[in-house]
């Protein structure tokens, strides 16, 4: 298997409170990675490790071969990433804030009218960027990580805060980006059937702990052999009843030892 | 040279720009109008016309330095955490010290711009309101260059400050802070005051002599770079949580 970003044992722990543990992932290159968990479960968190905006406690990563600190300026050229939630300059309009990143990321100008029309964007560009709404930060977000269309894409619940028109357009937008430009994506959610729109492969966290890491087919199967599906005939539903079922019985082991 | 422009083109519309040049506006302007106002109350001071040009009319304009050099430090920060902007940088392939230093450059530069016009309007004073062959050029230059390097450990500091505080309200505070304690404490001769910044750029402006103090600047250039080498060791260590 070709894999572009593995993780092994990676580990992030606060004073009092393990946000990531042991989590070992393993992205294939062209693929898209669903990252799905409840929230709190640590998504955002092996996110940021990933991006070097935080660093582990324990374990270690690599993305395309290179590894945080040493490599830092060359995995950041590779990799798009937009986390948690929009980052900008308020006082920039929405062109000038992704004349920044295309300035810094060495691109040509065209860069960014390419950016802001792949996210539906182009007619406000010149607005500043703190009058934007929610849904337009979401998008300008969007468009400084697809900016310069890196080989390597790492999305944070890259749809909330955006109408159910907008979210079906970034949607099909993420789904066609491997074929579009052959990259790979990570994307990271709360609700499965947003992912199973979208992903080829699936990691499901819960606590910190990784429950589950495998192709979409898998789970299926996990799930017909889990009983949740009667007739072999697996519906979204299904999926994200056993989804839950695999949280809840996580969280129910959770309270067991902690009892212990 | 890059990082500079981006720098640069990251401040439109924040205002710090003309801020600090509207401080060397109003120092000059403040400069001139005291002078017209007070000429022979100053010039029968008991100090000779260059100590009367330079110390007396200095302590107003620092005090104008100083809050320009505490509300533009916050604002070159306040923008990168107002949107959270900084975040994005620290996930771009950018050198985030770099990053630090290149604002460090530009508030020296503007500052620097808001000095020369302000020593501008006393090298006018000094040619045509001074008593005929009093008027010096080279001690004019001298403090110039030393109220300059007086100044950099305050702008060392706020940086250093703003560069760790999200909320703009906290470098104000400190720097506000800074300043009334440094006014409290800058007529005192104990030299380990002048470990606080604030008291270092002062120190000009209760000296009744225009002769820089060579001990003072030695301090001060110490104390900027000191400061300037632990706000690049935190950009680099400290990462973004």
């Amino acid at each position: 298997m070709d894999y572009i970003i593995t993780t092994e044992q990676l580990t992030k722990k606060y004073k009092n409170f393990i946000s990531v543990n042991q989590v070992s992932m393993h992205i294939q290159k062209g693929s898209i990675y669903g990252f799905l968990g409840p929230n709190g479960a640590g998504k955002s968190t092996t996110m940021k490790m990933l991006l070097g905006l935080t660093s582990p406690t324990g374990g270690r990563f690599t993305v395309d071969g290179g590894h945080f600190p040493d490599d830092r300026i060359s995995i950041l050229k590779k990799v798009g990433s937009f986390i948690e939630s929009p980052s900008f300059y308020a006082n920039l309009t929405g062109r000038e804030n992704l004349d920044i990143i295309r300035r810094i990321l060495g691109l040509p100008e065209n860069a960014v009218n390419d950016a802001l029309e792949l996210v539906g964007l182009a007619e406000f560009g010149n607005r500043l960027a703190k009058k934007y709404s929610l849904g337009m930060k979401q998008r300008l977000g969007l468009a400084g990580a697809l900016l310069g269309r890196p080989p390597i894409l790492i999305l944070d619940e890259p749809t909330n805060g955006l109408d159910p028109s907008g979210i079906h357009e970034i949607r099909n937008l993420i789904k066609s980006l491997p074929s579009l430009y052959d990259c790979t994506v990570l994307i990271s959610s709360h609700m499965l059937s947003e992912i199973e729109l979208m992903a080829d492969d699936i990691g499901i966290l819960n606590h910190g702990r990784l429950l589950f890491e495998g192709s979409l087919d898998e789970l299926r199967q996990n799930a017909v052999q889990a009983g949740f599906a009667a007739d072999h005939k697996i519906s979204s539903a299904n999926l994200e009843n056993m989804f839950l079922s695999m949280i809840d019985k996580d969280n129910a082991a959770r309270k067991q030892r902690a009892r212990l | 040279m890059k990082t500079l422009i981006i720098e640069l083109r990251k401040e439109k519309r924040t205002g710090v720009i003309p801020l600090l040049l509207l401080v060397g506006i109003l120092g000059a302007a403040y400069a001139f109008v005291n002078f017209i106002v007070r000429k022979d109350t100053l010039l029968n001071l008991p100090l000779a016309p260059m100590d009367v040009l330079l110390t007396q009319l200095y302590g107003m304009i620092m005090v104008l330095n100083m809050f320009g050099i505490v509300v533009a430090a916050c604002m070159v920060y306040n923008m990168e955490f107002k949107g959270t902007a900084i975040k994005k940088m620290y996930m771009l392939p950018i050198s985030v010290p770099k990053m630090y230093l290149c604002k460090f450059f530009i508030l020296t530069v503007l500052l620097l711009t808001a000095i020369v016009l302000q020593n501008l309007a006393l090298l006018k004073i000094g040619i045509s309101d001074l008593p005929k062959g009093t008027f010096e050029m080279d001690t004019l230059l001298k403090f110039t260059v030393y109220s300059f390097i007086t100044s950099m450990p305050t702008l060392s500091f706020m940086v250093l400050v703003s560069s760790r505080s999200p909320n703009m309200w906290m470098p104000l505070g400190i720097g506000v802070a800074g300043f009334l304690s440094g006014m409290a404490l800058a007529g005192s001769n104990v030299s380990l005051l002048l470990v606080h910044p604030f008291v270092v750029m002062l120190k000009p402006a209760v000296a009744m002599s225009a002769q820089p103090d060579n001990g003072i600047a030695i301090i001060a250039m110490a104390e900027t770079s000191l400061l300037l080498g632990i706000g690049l060791w935190m950009a680099k260590h400290l990462r973004y949580e």
